[in-house]
């Protein structure tokens, strides 16, 4: 009975490896060597953001003999990623399993579900704290002359410091539960906290350096507060180094700690398991109505689909957020860094390419925004009441159309007149880069689209199906940066010939044309084919 | 209101619906039964202008739904078997989004969506996600929204999947009331009780061909449906 547990969760936290999310197909021997091979590539390469950052500490910090500080820090980072990689999946394996129902309707004891569950989280949380401990280990056996013992102790740390990781998890979970379970609009909850990680990673990233820096040279005061406030990581430094004592001390508070929270999971599993789930209940008050087209109907409900998936939002939306930034940035540095391009093109001579430059990074930007790419699969299964509404096929693609102009206009004409205002380009390039911009939107938009009706995926299981891995929206991210270099080769090819803004006045042209033949497809061929899904 | 001539759809090289003419008259109801695969949810989505069709012509109210679907579907609802409903709306989002596709007035929404959401006691969940509701409760909402624009013909494809015994008898309730004003209703059901109690009219379908219809008197005679049925399908 034990055995068939585990098995079973081992199955359902490593399903990604096994299943093809598509299509929820089992994948052949050769689809999981593949799919492992790309997952290990991964971890390879984050790992040697992690080998550089233990090269950086373990000499300068065995040298002046805190060797243990080299694993409090390194093990501090392998618990953040290891609680970071597993929180979810204890949030979903602990209290939001769906096979709940069905495991305690059998004659199983709740203790074994419980640690049947637990060792799927232990072992996810393991698996990604792996990624910092395994080139942590091979910096320290390289760098360190250890003993026998230090090197048991070390190998022994990371499944010890894994309970540390499971403990955090299920108290974690927890909190995410209760805040899932009471927040309303969750998807802008996502949003929010995605962006904030993004951002946080980003200031580390460019920071790593000089926080190593600042910690090699402030490594005394830093051990002396790790050894006040972080006591059991004192001692799992001091076991790596061979100190049997400190093994046992560290390995005790651990297993006291899961051990008290293993207690309180055990008492209130039952509780927890048959909860209800649901949200925050909102009691339903009549107010007043105020009718509308069937235009603006459509176009809330192609809104309604964007800002209800924090998937949808954060993967064709983010260009919105960085075009923001990007103006801010040229606010705040604008002036700089036009009189650095000024200086180039100065030294560089011949022609000014500086508005080509803006241009092809303003269409750069844009592209980023592919909301309309999944917009047609997205319709999934409610595809019928697209189809059995009294409004043509046209009416639905031009809602689609019009959210991602909506959502994309606004922050690209932003950039544009930033743009313009810090670079003052001659008189020319204040239409003519405005204007591609715009048509640059346009195409994008119905590029997506035309792309999506051609290749719709109605049958996913998975939002993330379409949004993240269909071919509309590959081609669209891509085909629009492509476009872009595409252009500027071609640029570069008759540079003799025409200069930068009659050589944009064409690409206007083009792309014109472009929009106009997609236009005339979408209208006729396309909502004939949305017809027929 | 709905006249089916020669209807036929073929999937592949299997005939789903082969030449079927129905005719429903306003303040009908009227039946349409057939074992699992019989052709009945084929022929039921070429009405309402989801699936396009090989052969033949359906009219809704006198129109064509190939050369005006539009026209066709502002007279029609549809009630599917299984209610994929937008998921990111709240029920009564949901709602105001079908009332305004048909242009509802304001007045007239709130005034049925009360009426049909007392009836239905789905009031105190209508500010819920759609997402939150259970099976019954989107069925529920899908027969709400279908009720909005006060339509002249009714296609349902199983309606009674899923509703409480409560719902069941409303929804029975509600048909009758809605035929009494004109409405024409046409729907699949396995339920054979429920077709011979509520039925005017009903038709039984095989293999995609229409194998008897007519008043419900003609189609069962003394008999119980249920006999008839069955004696149609092991005799064919």
């Amino acid at each position: 009975m034990t055995k068939a547990l585990f098995k079973k969760q081992m199955m359902e936290s490593f399903s990604w490896l096994y299943f093809n999310s598509k299509n929820g197909k089992r994948r052949s021997g050769k689809g999981i060597l593949l799919y492992g091979l790309m997952y290990l590539l991964i971890f390879g390469v984050l790992g040697y953001v992690f080998y550089m950052m233990a090269s950086g500490l373990c000499e300068p910090l065995h040298g002046i003999g805190l060797d243990w500080l080299y694993f409090a820090i390194t093990g501090l980072v392998g618990i953040v990623l290891g609680v970071f990689g597993s929180v979810f999946n204890t949030y979903a394996s602990l209290y939001q399993a769906k096979d709940n129902d069905l495991l305690l309707s059998m004659p199983v004891p709740t203790s074994r579900i419980l640690m049947a569950r637990l060792s799927g989280v232990y072992a996810v949380g393991l698996m990604y704290e792996m990624i910092v401990m395994i080139p942590v280990l091979s910096v320290w056996f390289f760098s360190v002359k250890v003993g026998a013992a230090g090197i048991v102790f070390s190998l022994l740390i990371p499944f010890v410091m894994s309970f540390f990781v499971l403990t955090l998890s299920c108290i974690l979970g927890w909190v995410v539960a209760q805040i899932s379970a009471r927040v309303k609009n969750k998807s802008m909850v996502t949003v929010l906290l995605s962006l904030a990680f993004l951002g946080g990673y980003y200031y580390v990233y460019f920071k790593a350096s000089q926080m190593l820096m600042d910690l090699i040279a402030n490594a005394q005061n830093i051990a002396k507060n790790v050894k006040n406030i972080l006591y059991p990581l004192y001692h799992m430094g001091l076991a790596a180094e061979g100190n049997p004592v400190s093994m046992l001390i560290f390995t005790a508070i651990v297993l006291v700690f899961f051990g008290i929270v293993y207690g309180v999971l055990e008492h209130s599993f039952l509780k927890l398991a048959t909860a209800n789930r649901g949200s925050a209940r909102t009691r339903y008050k009549e107010r007043p109505v105020k009718a509308g087209s069937a235009d603006s109907a459509l176009l809330k409900k192609e809104l309604k689909r964007f800002t209800g998936s924090a998937n949808y939002m954060m993967n064709c939306g983010l260009g919105i957020l960085f075009m923001l930034a990007a103006s801010a940035a040229l606010v705040i540095k604008g002036r700089f860094l036009a009189e650095i391009l000024d200086m180039l093109m100065l030294y560089a001579g011949g022609e000014n390419i500086i508005p080509l430059l803006l241009t092809a990074a303003l269409c750069m930007l844009a592209s980023m925004n592919d909301i309309s790419a999944p917009s047609v699969s997205l319709e999934g299964k409610n595809i019928w009441l697209a189809q059995v509404l009294p409004v043509s096929s046209w009416k639905v693609l031009k809602a689609k159309l019009k959210l991602h102009l909506l959502l994309t206009l606004p922050p690209v004409l932003l950039l544009t007149v930033c743009v313009l205002v810090v670079f003052r380009p001659e008189a020319s390039f204040l239409v003519l880069i405005p204007l591609t911009a715009v048509l640059f939107v346009f195409l994008m938009a119905m590029w997506g689209l035309f792309l999506n009706l051609k290749a719709p995926n109605l049958n996913w299981t998975s939002e993330v199906v379409p949004i993240k891995q269909s071919l509309s929206v590959t081609l669209t991210l891509f085909g629009g940066w492509g476009i872009v270099m595409i252009l500027g080769g071609v640029y570069f090819l008759v540079m003799k010939w025409l200069i930068p803004a009659v050589f944009l006045m064409c690409t206007d042209v083009l792309m014109l044309a472009a929009n106009a033949v997609l236009f005339r497809w979408l209208k006729t061929g396309g909502s004939r084919r949305f017809e027929q899904l | 209101m709905l006249r089916i001539e020669n209807l036929t759809k073929v999937y592949g090289e299997k005939k789903a619906v082969d030449h079927l003419t129905l005719h429903i008259q306003p303040g009908e109801i009227y039946g349409f039964i057939g074992h699992n695969g019989a052709g009945k949810t084929t022929t039921i989505r070429s009405c309402c202008g989801i699936l396009q069709f090989d052969e033949g012509e359906i009219y809704i109210d006198g129109v064509s739904i190939k050369k005006d679907p539009i026209a066709c579907k502002r007279k029609l609802a549809y009630i599917p078997d299984n209610p994929d409903l937008y998921e990111f709306m709240t029920g009564i989002q949901f709602l105001n989004f079908v009332a305004d596709i048909f242009g509802v007035s304001a007045g007239d929404r709130q005034e049925r969506i009360r009426r049909y959401a007392d009836m239905f006691e789905l009031t105190d969940d209508l500010a819920q996600p759609i997402s939150a509701y259970s099976h019954g409760m989107k069925q529920k909402l899908a027969v709400i929204s279908a009720l909005l624009h006060d339509p002249r013909l009714i296609i349902m494809d199983e309606p009674f999947v899923g509703l409480d015994p409560k719902a069941t008898h409303l929804l029975k309730t509600v048909m009758r009331e809605l035929c009494s004003s004109g409405t024409a209703i046409f729907f699949s059901t396995h339920v054979l009780e429920v077709a011979e109690k509520l039925c005017d009219k009903v038709a039984i379908i095989k293999g995609g061909k229409l194998i008897k219809s007519g008043t419900m008197e003609e189609v069962k005679g003394d008999t119980s449906l249920e006999d008839v049925f069955l004696e149609l399908e092991d005799a064919q």
